[in-house]
């Protein structure tokens, strides 16, 4: 039996910065996204979406859409191909009139341009009987309910000792409710699908993080065999959560080409239509209770969470995860409570829970050290468990305490003076905070690898996986040539679709951890086999496939990346303007893969954090149900003029336990905790704790 | 949809008498999104790209006529110099893109209360040509905005240019949005000093349904200013009146909260812009008092 050490990859591609393989096609316009495939003569899909949040269209009438030339066929309920029941609300669209949120697709023109389909689909009249909806988050709704487990598959409450008990005995407590808005993901290229029936059988050219994730979802639906689905996605211009589980466009899309056999119907979102149909996260409204003795030690932690789900399809935000992780204290509570609304569905954004759970806590954190009269860094280190506080498991690494103290050292922490709102420059008051990070490492299961070795000396490296911008092409590159002990140049990599092995998608940051170990477990055997052969490759080359290992140290030991983000915020002291000038991560999350691609992840990461801190927010219109600012003239997102100096850099971490390649996983770290370290900044610079994000101006003026 | 382009200002005057429904398109910066969104569906579009003398800018009797096709980029490198307040709120209008392509005159056309060119105009007492095959006609800019998104065109009638004096104070432009590039102004405003004149003008955005002046205020700090004889002797200004600026400027707003603010921030945050442009412009008047401006401030 070899050991965990052993088994570990010599690391030679791995953690240079190689350049994206993929970067010339993409700087150059010709890496295909999805609707950009070439097919033949395509037809165009123009979706009808209900006007009401609650009800159901008790006529549609589509004459006038019919008759428009150029109209080649219009889809409702009255002829949609009858669905499987998946259990799946969001999915099963078009089975009836019925109208669970509004936006919501209830049919659509296919046509011969997309202009054509546009106008036809406005010709359409829909009556409706209207229900009274209710789409207003609340925590003190009566209705609110338990859900079963919290995304994926996570306990929904947690409690060890006696935390009440220990909060009234505590010498310093703190009890602040802290929330974040919805917030919907905006990748640059939109959702987008061709599809085409041919034989019975469906081809999917999709924006999707998984390519088998959509077959699993759509073949059901449409009882078709995994097989007949075929699902095709090379580049994927983001996705941040959005584009892993299917959505109701998908669909739609497979629906619209069944009226049109054998035509190709493309559709493309509108970035308005992607704010009712696509997802988004929840917001969240964060009760913590903390209690610490004398000298600063967490006797107790409570969180108690509130936030949305949908009506038609249930997703519970895991927000409390990381408050299971992060620090030391005997008693501990954590909860997770709902009201379903007729809203469209909830779902991944970027570090579903963590991201808005080291929000909250984070902040949290930040005020009970001051509380305590400890600097927040120290505050942290005090509080560092020894062990998983739940779970009790060690951890096969854990380098926060390493992270916080680094990035202290780097960004002149040392002599800050701890007291709020004193410090000017000019009309700005400047403060600096930190926070820290952290995100879990998931493996998938299910993933196999083919790995082929051809006399040309050459490597076919085949895989199901996808690549939404991070690099995927690029990195399973390099661990391929690692694990072949060759170089780059000799492996060739084939991913994003189902005409190759199995594969779980790119989704909570697992992507290198689930691929990337059936590739070095598919190289291993290949090189045995090789060597079966003397080292030399037959006429008729060598294969090896392997799945997903079983890796024995996952129930063995808790496994998280960890990461200290420190902020410097100015606010205008008479406008409330927020800035943030300097930002700074340092991160542990084991081996870095691609030095290049991964400080990318992180600086992303980050610069989407400090827009959520800044600008992010979805304002729904109660009255209506639908988003107001549903464009990116209305929905900010950072732009290059907030964000200032942005640093990034990572520890040398060891961890032979996570998988051979040591690494953890960086999608998603980088966005968790820089909100948290924005608005501890915040405070400093003003002595104003802002408890709701985002930090607009006017929460600076009380 | 009709796509007309007139080759020249005559023809497009012929168009537009011809076609009253036709929507004029400069940039297209506005025209384009609101097409796209289905706010707009034009019977036909008159395309003004083609027409030069409309992207052109010349002088006459001391003042400066800037024709509505010129884009924001041109007005900026050519004329910043001498409008100095223009050019500054120029310069936060979206991206290098659509500074490249927006004009003034789709701004005055769009007549969106927050459009970032007309507060700096109102300062400046600046008026609009418009023009029809019956004539032309010079209204004060402030007789041009009529409601949200109105203006005071006839339909057959195109705005040709905007006729601004050349500063002869300071000027200056503040713009407070939540975030710091590419965003619909929370709200502006822009002074000018006219010490030929011994006035002071201002200029609100996205503070009440049109553009507007703060009267009140400009009527108090001038006369304050010429009955100190502070025009000929410029001294810092009393604190007291600097606050009775900005409280002037602030009740002259009617704002209204909406998902980019609240109308009591928009109140609160004009007084803070009224008084922290008017400590600009004073400083400089006293340190330079011939000076054009600051233009490298924004
Ligand atoms: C991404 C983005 C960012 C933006 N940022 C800002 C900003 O920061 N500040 C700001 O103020 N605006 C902003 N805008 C709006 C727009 O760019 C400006 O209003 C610009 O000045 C419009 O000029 P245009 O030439 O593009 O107008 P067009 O879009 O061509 O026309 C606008 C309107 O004016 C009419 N029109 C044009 N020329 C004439 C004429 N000669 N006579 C009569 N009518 C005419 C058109 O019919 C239309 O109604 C932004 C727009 C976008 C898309």
């Amino acid at each position: 039996m070899t050991t965990a050490e052993e088994s570990m990859l010599r690391a030679n591609a791995i953690g240079t910065p190689l350049t994206r393989l993929d970067g010339t096609e993409k700087v150059t316009g010709t890496a295909p996204y999805a609707v950009e495939h070439p097919v033949d003569s395509p037809a165009h899909l123009h979706p009808l979406q209900a006007a009401i949040a609650l009800g159901r269209a008790t006529g549609i009438d589509t004459s006038a859409a019919e008759a428009e030339p150029g109209v080649l066929a219009v889809l409702t309920h009255a002829n949609a191909p009858r669905l499987a029941s998946t259990g799946n609300g969001e999915l099963e669209i078009l089975q009836s009139g019925e109208v669970g949120y509004r936006g919501q697709f209830l049919g659509g023109v296919i046509a011969e341009t997309p202009e054509i389909a546009r106008r036809a689909a406005d010709l359409i009249r829909v009556h409706y009987e209207r229900y009274e909806h209710d789409v207003e988050l609340r925590a003190d709704r009566d209705d609110l309910y338990k859900p079963e487990q919290v995304n994926p598959a996570f306990d929904t409450d947690t409690a060890q000792g006696d935390a009440d008990g220990a909060l009234a005995s505590a010498a310093v407590t703190l009890d602040a409710t802290y929330s974040t808005p919805m917030e919907h993901n905006n990748p640059m290229e939109p959702h987008a699908t061709i599809a085409c029936w041919t034989d019975g059988e469906l081809t999917l050219h999709d924006s999707t993080q998984g390519v088998y994730w959509t077959q699993a979802a759509v073949a059901p639906l449409f009882e078709l065999d995994q097989q007949q689905v075929r699902v095709i996605s090379p580049h994927v211009g983001g996705g941040f959560g959005s584009k892993g589980i299917p959505h109701p466009n998908v669909v739609l899309a497979a629906m619209a080409a069944r009226l049109v056999p054998g035509r190709p119907v493309k559709f493309p979102l509108t970035r308005q239509q992607m704010f009712s149909v696509v997802g988004y996260r929840t917001p969240t409204i964060q009760h913590v209770r903390l209690g610490a003795d004398e000298q600063g030690r967490l006797s107790a932690i409570t969180l108690d969470v509130v936030e949305q789900t949908a009506k038609v399809k249930e997703f519970a935000e895991q927000t409390a995860i990381p408050t299971r992780t992060m620090y030391a204290a005997p008693h501990r509570r954590t909860s997770h409570r709902l009201a379903a609304l007729d809203t469209p569905v909830p779902t991944w954004m970027r570090a579903p829970g963590e991201c808005p759970g080291m929000f909250g806590p984070e902040v949290a954190m930040d005020e009970m050290a001051l509380a305590c009269g400890l600097d927040p860094i120290e505050f942290r280190v005090r509080n560092e468990p020894e062990t998983d506080p739940e779970s009790g498991l060690p951890f096969s690494s854990r380098n926060l305490v390493a992270c916080l103290r680094e990035g202290a050292r780097r960004f002149g922490w040392h002599d800050r003076d701890p007291r709020p709102g004193t410090r000017r420059h000019g009309e700005w008051l400047v403060g600096t905070g930190v926070a820290a990070s952290t995100y879990p490492v998931f493996a998938m299961p299910g993933s196999q690898a083919t790995i082929r070795a051809t006399p040309d000396g050459r490597y076919a490296v085949r895989i199901g996986a996808v690549d939404i911008g991070t690099g995927t092409w690029t990195a399973l590159t390099q661990i391929a040539a690692d694990a072949l002990e060759v170089s780059v140049g000799e492996v060739d990599l084939e991913i994003g679709s189902t005409t190759l092995p199995t594969a779980s998608g790119a989704g909570g940051s697992s992507g290198i951890n689930s691929w990337g170990s059936p590739i070095v477990a598919a190289a291993r055997t290949l090189r045995a086999r090789l060597d079966e052969h003397g080292g030399t490759v037959p006429a008729e080359g060598v294969e090896a496939t392997e799945g997903m290992p079983d890796n024995p140290h996952t129930s063995q030991y808790a496994m998280h990346s960890f990461g200290a983000q420190f902020a410097e915020v100015w606010v205008n002291a008479d406008t409330g303007e927020v800035s943030v000038p300097r930002l700074l991560g340092i991160f542990a999350a084991g081996r870095i893969i691609n030095a290049r691609t991964g400080r990318s992840q992180l600086l992303g990461g980050m610069t989407m954090g400090l827009s959520m801190a800044l600008h992010e927010e979805s304002v729904l219109d109660p009255r209506f149900g639908h988003v107001v600012n549903h464009d990116l003239a209305e929905y900010h997102i950072a732009t290059n003029a907030d964000v200032g100096s942005l640093e990034v850099d990572w520890l040398d971490e060891h961890d032979p336990y996570v998988n051979p390649m040591g690494s953890k996983g960086i999608g998603e770290l980088g966005i968790t905790g820089t909100a948290a370290a924005i608005t501890n900044a915040a405070y400093h610079a003003t002595g104003i704790r802002v408890r709701e994000l985002p930090l607009h101006p006017d929460k600076f003026l009380r | 949809m009709d796509f007309l382009r007139p080759t020249s200002w005559r023809d497009a005057l012929e168009a537009k008498a011809h076609h009253p429904d036709a929507t004029p398109i400069a940039g297209g910066t506005d025209v384009m999104v609101e097409i796209n969104f289905d706010h707009r569906r034009p019977t036909s579009l008159l395309d003004l790209t083609g027409i030069d003398e409309l992207a052109s800018w010349s002088e006459h009797g001391g003042k400066l006529r800037i024709g509505a096709g010129l884009p924001y980029t041109r007005l900026i490198d050519e004329l910043g110099d001498r409008l100095p307040g223009l050019a500054i709120a120029a310069r936060t209008v979206g991206s290098p893109q659509i500074r490249n392509r927006g004009t003034l005159g789709g701004n005055l056309a769009s007549a969106s209360p927050a459009g970032d060119g007309h507060p700096p105009l109102l300062a400046s007492g600046a008026e609009v040509e418009v023009e029809s095959v019956r004539g032309t006609r010079l209204l004060p800019v402030e007789e041009f905005f009529t409601g949200v998104k109105r203006h005071a065109l006839a339909s057959d009638e195109l705005i040709s240019a905007v006729h601004i004096a050349p500063a002869t104070g300071a000027q200056q432009f503040s713009k407070i949005g939540t975030r710091n590039a590419m965003v619909i102004a929370v709200c502006t405003f822009a002074i000018a000093l006219h010490p030929e004149r011994q006035r002071v003008g201002t200029g609100l955005g996205s503070a009440a349904p049109t553009p507007l002046r703060a009267i009140e205020a400009e009527e108090f700090l001038s006369g304050e200013l010429a009955d100190s004889g502070q025009w000929d002797s410029p001294r810092p200004l009393d604190d007291s009146v600097v606050r009775q600026f900005g409280d002037l400027v602030a009740r002259a707003a009617s704002p209204i909260d909406d998902v980019r603010s609240t109308a009591d921030y928009r109140t609160h945050a004009l007084g803070v812009m009224a008084r922290r442009t008017l400590g600009w412009v004073w400083d400089e008047y006293r340190n330079h008092p011939s000076s054009t401006g600051r233009p490298e401030c924004a």
